[in-house]
C-alpha cells in the first residue's frame, strides 16, 4: 500500500482528535474563565493563562503527531485532556500553589508523552527486557525504604529537594511490561499447565518462581511501605493479566483466595489496616478523630446534590487532603452528581480505548501489554473513587490525571503514550 | 484470549457502573441528610455570608433582627427574655435553638425564590439576604405573662382555639438570649432549667384538670352519664387503695363534679370506663402526640392500658398516678371544649416573607383532632363556666369578661402542689384558651386561676 494512504489515514485520526480538542479547550477555558471571573487579580490571571497554555500544549501534541504522521488512537488525547484540566481547574480553585505546581507537571506530562510515542514508537522489541523491568522496578521500590520520607502514613517517597518523587507509580509500569512479556512468552505452558496433580494441571515452577516471586517481592515492599491502595492495584492488575493469558479461572480464585487470606491476617496483625477497616464499616464514631477525613469527604459529596454548588462556590478545604486523594469528592460538591458522573465517563470511554487496542492488537504481548494498563488506570480511578466515597475502605492512591502530584502525572502520562504507540503500530499492521 | 480482555472489558465497565450507582445513591437520595448533618459546617459557613431574616410577633414588633458592625453581624432580640423560649438563639458556640433554627432555611433565604436570587448575588459578589418571619404570637402578651409569673417557676400558654394560632407560650425563669455566651455558663447548671421550655417540654402530672379528659370520654361510652348523680362520701377505694378527696360533695350530677372538682365521681368515671376506654379517650385529645410546632415538644406519657391497674386507673382519672402532661398540651385540651370538641392544629409561624417581602408561606388552620362530640363539649363547658362562677375557680373571674375554666393542684413528689388552670374566655364564644401551671405553688383555685384568668382579660382587652 502507498505512503500516501498512510498519511491520509493518519491526517484523518488527527484531523479527528483536533476537532475534539476544540471542545476540550473550550471546557478548560471556560473553568478558568470562571476561576478568573469570581477571583480576578493575580491568581485568577495565572489560572487563566494556565488553562490556555494547556490547551495550547494538548494543541501542539497534535500537531507534533499530524506532522510525524503517527496514527494512534485519536480518542485518548481530548478524553485525558478534558480529565487533566479538570484536575488543574479544580487544583487552581483548591490552592493556586498547587495549580502552578501541576500546570508545570502538566506540560513535563506532555513531554513525556512525546518522548513516550516518539523514543519507544516500536513497541514490540520493549518485549524483551523483561529481567531488566524486574530489577529495575524492585530497586525503585526497596530505594523509598532505606532513602524514603513517610508523607501521608506512606513511606513510598523519595525526596528530592524541589520535589518528591514516588517510584511506586512508575514501578507500575515496568510490573505490566514484564508481566506481559513473561506471561506472553509462557503462555501455552501456563494455560496447559505440564504435570498433573489430581484434577488439576499446573506449570513447572521454572514458569511460575519468577511470576510468584516478582509479585511477591513487590506486594511485600508496598505493605512494609503502608501502601494498601498501590498493593490492591498490583494485584489487581496482576490477576487481570494472568486471567487474559490463560482465561483459567483457578488462577484467579486462588489468587483471590490469597488476598482475602491476606487481609484477614494484615487486619488482625496490622493495626492500621484494622483501625481503616473499622472507619470504612462506620465512620461516625470517629468523626473528630480517625474518621474525619472521610466523613468530611462525604459531606462534601452529600452536599453537592445533582447538580453541584457550581464551581468555587463550594467548601471542598474542609477536607484534609482534598488536593491529591479526595479531588474527586471537591468535584462532587461542586459538580454535583452530573459533573462526578461526567468524570467517570470519561474513565469509562479511556477504558474503552484501551481494550479496544488491546483487542486489535498484533501479538499477545501487546495485546497483554494494552490490557494490563488499562486494568491498572481503571483499577486505580475505581480505587481511589470507590474510597472517598466509602464504598470501599480507604486506600490513599491518586486519582490518575486529575489528583495533584508529579510522579503520578507524568507516569499516567507515559502509561497513556504507550498504549497510544500499541494503538499506531496495530494500525501499521492492518494497512500493510 | 480477544474473549479474555472483552470480559476484562465488562469487568472493569461493572466496576464503574456500580461506582456511579452507589454515588447516585449517596448525592441524590442521602445528600439532603450529609448537608444536613450537625459536624458538617458549611451551613455556618453560608451562614456567615448571609444577612439573616428577621423575626416579627404578629403585631409587627421585631423579635430578632441581625445588626452589622465591622462587617460581622450580630443577632439581636429586642423582646430579650420575653420570647426567648420560642424565637430561641443563634450563637457560633452553642448552635441554635427555638423557632430560629426551625425557620433557618427561611430566613437564610434557601427557599423561594430567594434561593435563585441569592446565588445570583453569591456570583456577582453583592450582598445574599434572608427571608423574614412572622409569628402568631403577640409579645405584650407575652410580656403580661412573663409579669403574671412573676419569675415564679411555671408556664403559661395561650392560644386560639378556632384556628389554633399560639398567642403566647411563656416559660419561667427565662433567659436573655442577648448575653446568651456570657451566661451560659450558669444557665445550663441553674438547677431551676432557665433554658428549658416548661410550656412545651415540661412534664408535669395534670392534677383535677384532666378531668375534662376523663368526663369527655365517659360521655363519649355512655352519654346517660350526663344525667347520672354520684354520692361523694369523700374517698374512694379502688384495689384496696384509698383516695381521698378534699371534702364530702354528697350528691353531685356530672356538672356540679366538675365544678366543684369531686375526685370521687371522676375515680368513678374512670374505673367505669375502663383502661382501653380511658386510654382512648387520652389520645382523642392528643396527649400521646407531639404538636410540631416547630420548637421542641413533649408528648405526654401514660402508664400503658395493659399495665393500668385499677387504682392507677383511678388515679390517672383524676390526673394523678403515671400521667404527665406539657402546659401546651393542657391548652390543646382547654381549645377543644371551646372550640366544640375540635382541636385546632397549633402552630407559632404566620406567614414568611422572602427578601423582597413576597409572601411564600401562610399559615392555614385546619382541623387535627376531632377530641369530642359538639354536644359533649357543651356539657363540659358548662361544668367550667360552674366552677369559675361558682366553683373552685372562682378566683378567676374577672369583670367584663366571661371565663370557664377547671383548676388542678397536682401532687407531686417535689413538694408542695402544683397548681394549674385551663380554660376560655368568652365563654359564650371562646376566642382565646389557656393553660397556666405555677410549680409546687399549692392550689390551683387560689394560685393560678387569678393569673389565668387576668391573662385572658387581658388578652381579650387587647382584641383577640
Amino acid at each position: 500500500m502507498s505512503s500516501g494512504n498512510d498519511e491520509r489515514l493518519a491526517s484523518r485520526a488527527r484531523k479527528t482528535e483536533r476537532k475534539l480538542l476544540c471542545f476540550a479547550g473550550i471546557y478548560a477555558i471556560a473553568g478558568m474563565l470562571v476561576l478568573f471571573l469570581e477571583g480576578p487579580g493575580e491568581s485568577g490571571r495565572v489560572a487563566l493563562f494556565a488553562g490556555i497554555a494547556s490547551v495550547a500544549a494538548f494543541f501542539l501534541v497534535n500537531i507534533y503527531w499530524s506532522y510525524e504522521g503517527y496514527r494512534a488512537d485519536c480518542f485518548l488525547l481530548p478524553v485525558t485532556a478534558v480529565i487533566s484540566t479538570t484536575g488543574l481547574v479544580f487544583l487552581f480553585r483548591i490552592d493556586p500553589a498547587y495549580g502552578i505546581r501541576q500546570f508545570a507537571w502538566l506540560l513535563i506530562g506532555l513531554l513525556a508523552l512525546i518522548l513516550t510515542t516518539r523514543l519507544l514508537v516500536d513497541f514490540r522489541f520493549l518485549g524483551d527486557y523483561k529481567y531488566i523491568y524486574a530489577v529495575a522496578g524492585l530497586i525503585a521500590l526497596l530505594l523509598p525504604i532505606f532513602f524514603g520520607r513517610e508523607m501521608g502514613g506512606a513511606k513510598s517517597w523519595l525526596d528530592f529537594g524541589i520535589f518528591h518523587f514516588q517510584p511506586s507509580e512508575f514501578v507500575k509500569i515496568l510490573l505490566v511490561l514484564f508481566l506481559a512479556s513473561f506471561l506472553s512468552e509462557n503462555r501455552a505452558v501456563l494455560t496447559a499447565g505440564t504435570r498433573s496433580i489430581g484434577w488439576l494441571s499446573l506449570p513447572g515452577p521454572k514458569e511460575w518462581v519468577p511470576l510468584a516471586a516478582m509479585w511477591g517481592i513487590s506486594l511485600l515492599l508496598l505493605i512494609f511501605q503502608r501502601d494498601l491502595g498501590t498493593a490492591l492495584i498490583y494485584f489487581g492488575t496482576f490477576l487481570a493479566m494472568v486471567y487474559v493469558t490463560t482465561s483459567r479461572l483457578f488462577y484467579v480464585l486462588s489468587g483471590l483466595g490469597l488476598f482475602v487470606a491476606g487481609a484477614a491476617a494484615s487486619f488482625h496483625f496490622f493495626q492500621h489496616v484494622r483501625a481503616r477497616v473499622e472507619i470504612w464499616l462506620n465512620p461516625w464514631p470517629y468523626i473528630d478523630t480517625s474518621g474525619y477525613q472521610v466523613t468530611q469527604s462525604l459531606f462534601a459529596i452529600g452536599s453537592g446534590g445533582v447538580l453541584g454548588t457550581g464551581l468555587g462556590q463550594g467548601y471542598p478545604k474542609f477536607i484534609p487532603l482534598v488536593h491529591t486523594d479526595f479531588i474527586f469528592s471537591a468535584i462532587c460538591e461542586e459538580m454535583g452528581f452530573l459533573g462526578a458522573a461526567g468524570v467517570m465517563i470519561l474513565f469509562i470511554v479511556f477504558i474503552f480505548r484501551g481494550i479496544k487496542i488491546a483487542l486489535n492488537s498484533r501479538d499477545d504481548f501487546e495485546a497483554l501489554a494494552a490490557s494490563g494498563l488499562t486494568a491498572l488506570m481503571g483499577l486505580q480511578a475505581f480505587i481511589i473513587i470507590a474510597g472517598v466515597t466509602k464504598l470501599l475502605p480507604l486506600t490513599g492512591v491518586t486519582l490518575p490525571f486529575m489528583s495533584y502530584g508529579g510522579s503520578s502525572l507524568v507516569a499516567n502520562f507515559i502509561l497513556f503514550g504507550l498504549l497510544s504507540n500499541i494503538s499506531h503500530e496495530a494500525e501499521n499492521s492492518h494497512e500493510k | 484470549m480477544k474473549n479474555n480482555i472483552l470480559r476484562l472489558g465488562c469487568l472493569l465497565f461493572g466496576l464503574f457502573l456500580v461506582l456511579t450507582v452507589y454515588l447516585a445513591y449517596l448525592q441524590v437520595w442521602k445528600g439532603p441528610a450529609l448537608a444536613a448533618n450537625s459536624y458538617n459546617r458549611r451551613f455556618q459557613e453560608q451562614e456567615a455570608r448571609i444577612r439573616r431574616g428577621t423575626i416579627y410577633d404578629i403585631k409587627g414588633a421585631v423579635l430578632a433582627r441581625t445588626e452589622f458592625s465591622d462587617g460581622k453581624g450580630r443577632r439581636i432580640y429586642p423582646e430579650g427574655t420575653r420570647t426567648a423560649h420560642i424565637v430561641g438563639y443563634v450563637s457560633e458556640r452553642y448552635g441554635r435553638s427555638g423557632l430560629e433554627s426551625f425557620c433557618d432555611p427561611y430566613l437564610l433565604g434557601m427557599e423561594g425564590p430567594d434561593r435563585v436570587r441569592n446565588r445570583i448575588n453569591n456570583l456577582l459578589g453583592r450582598e445574599q439576604a434572608g427571608g423574614d418571619v412572622v409569628l402568631t404570637i403577640d409579645s405584650d402578651l407575652q410580656g403580661m405573662a412573663v409579669e403574671l409569673l412573676g419569675g415564679r417557676r411555671g408556664a403559661a400558654v395561650l392560644l386560639d382555639p378556632r384556628t389554633g394560632a399560639v398567642r403566647a407560650i411563656v416559660s419561667s425563669p427565662g433567659f436573655n438570649p442577648n448575653y446568651l455566651e456570657e451566661t451560659w455558663p450558669r444557665l445550663v447548671n441553674d438547677e431551676s432549667a432557665p433554658l428549658m421550655n416548661r410550656a412545651a417540654q415540661g412534664a408535669y402530672p395534670p392534677g383535677s384538670t384532666f378531668k375534662i379528659v376523663t368526663a369527655a370520654g365517659a360521655l363519649a361510652g355512655n352519654p346517660g352519664v350526663a344525667d347520672m348523680t354520684f354520692d361523694c362520701a369523700g374517698y374512694i377505694v379502688a384495689d384496696g387503695y384509698k383516695l381521698d378527696d378534699v371534702a364530702a360533695h354528697g350528691k353531685v350530677d356530672l356538672r356540679k363534679a366538675l365544678a366543684v372538682s369531686c375526685n370521687s365521681a371522676f375515680a368513678q368515671l374512670g374505673l367505669n370506663l375502663g383502661a382501653e376506654g380511658f386510654y382512648r379517650a387520652v389520645k382523642a385529645f392528643g396527649i400521646r402526640e407531639p404538636a410540631d410546632l416547630g420548637i421542641p415538644v413533649r408528648a405526654g406519657t401514660l402508664a400503658p392500658p395493659g399495665e393500668m391497674t385499677q387504682s392507677e386507673l383511678a388515679s390517672s382519672a383524676i390526673g394523678q398516678g403515671q400521667i404527665l402532661v406539657s402546659p401546651l398540651q393542657m391548652a390543646l385540651v382547654a381549645g377543644a371544649i371551646a372550640n366544640k370538641g375540635k382541636i385546632m392544629k397549633p402552630y407559632l409561624v404566620e406567614s414568611v416573607r422572602d427578601s423582597c417581602g413576597g409572601t411564600i408561606h401562610k399559615a392555614a388552620s385546619h382541623v387535627w383532632l376531632d377530641a369530642a362530640a359538639p354536644d359533649i363539649a357543651e356539657i363540659i363547658k358548662e361544668g367550667m363556666v360552674d366552677a369559675v362562677r361558682s366553683g373552685t375557680a372562682g378566683a378567676a373571674s374577672v369583670a367584663g369578661v366571661q371565663i370557664a375554666g377547671k383548676t388542678g393542684s397536682a401532687q407531686n413528689p417535689q413538694g408542695m402542689a402544683h397548681a394549674w388552670f385551663i380554660g376560655f374566655a368568652p365563654a359564650d364564644s371562646p376566642r382565646l384558651a389557656a393553660a397556666v401551671i405555677l410549680e409546687n405553688a399549692g392550689s390551683g383555685g387560689a394560685v393560678a386561676a387569678p393569673v389565668a384568668g387576668r391573662l385572658l382579660a387581658y388578652a381579650v382587652s387587647r382584641g383577640y
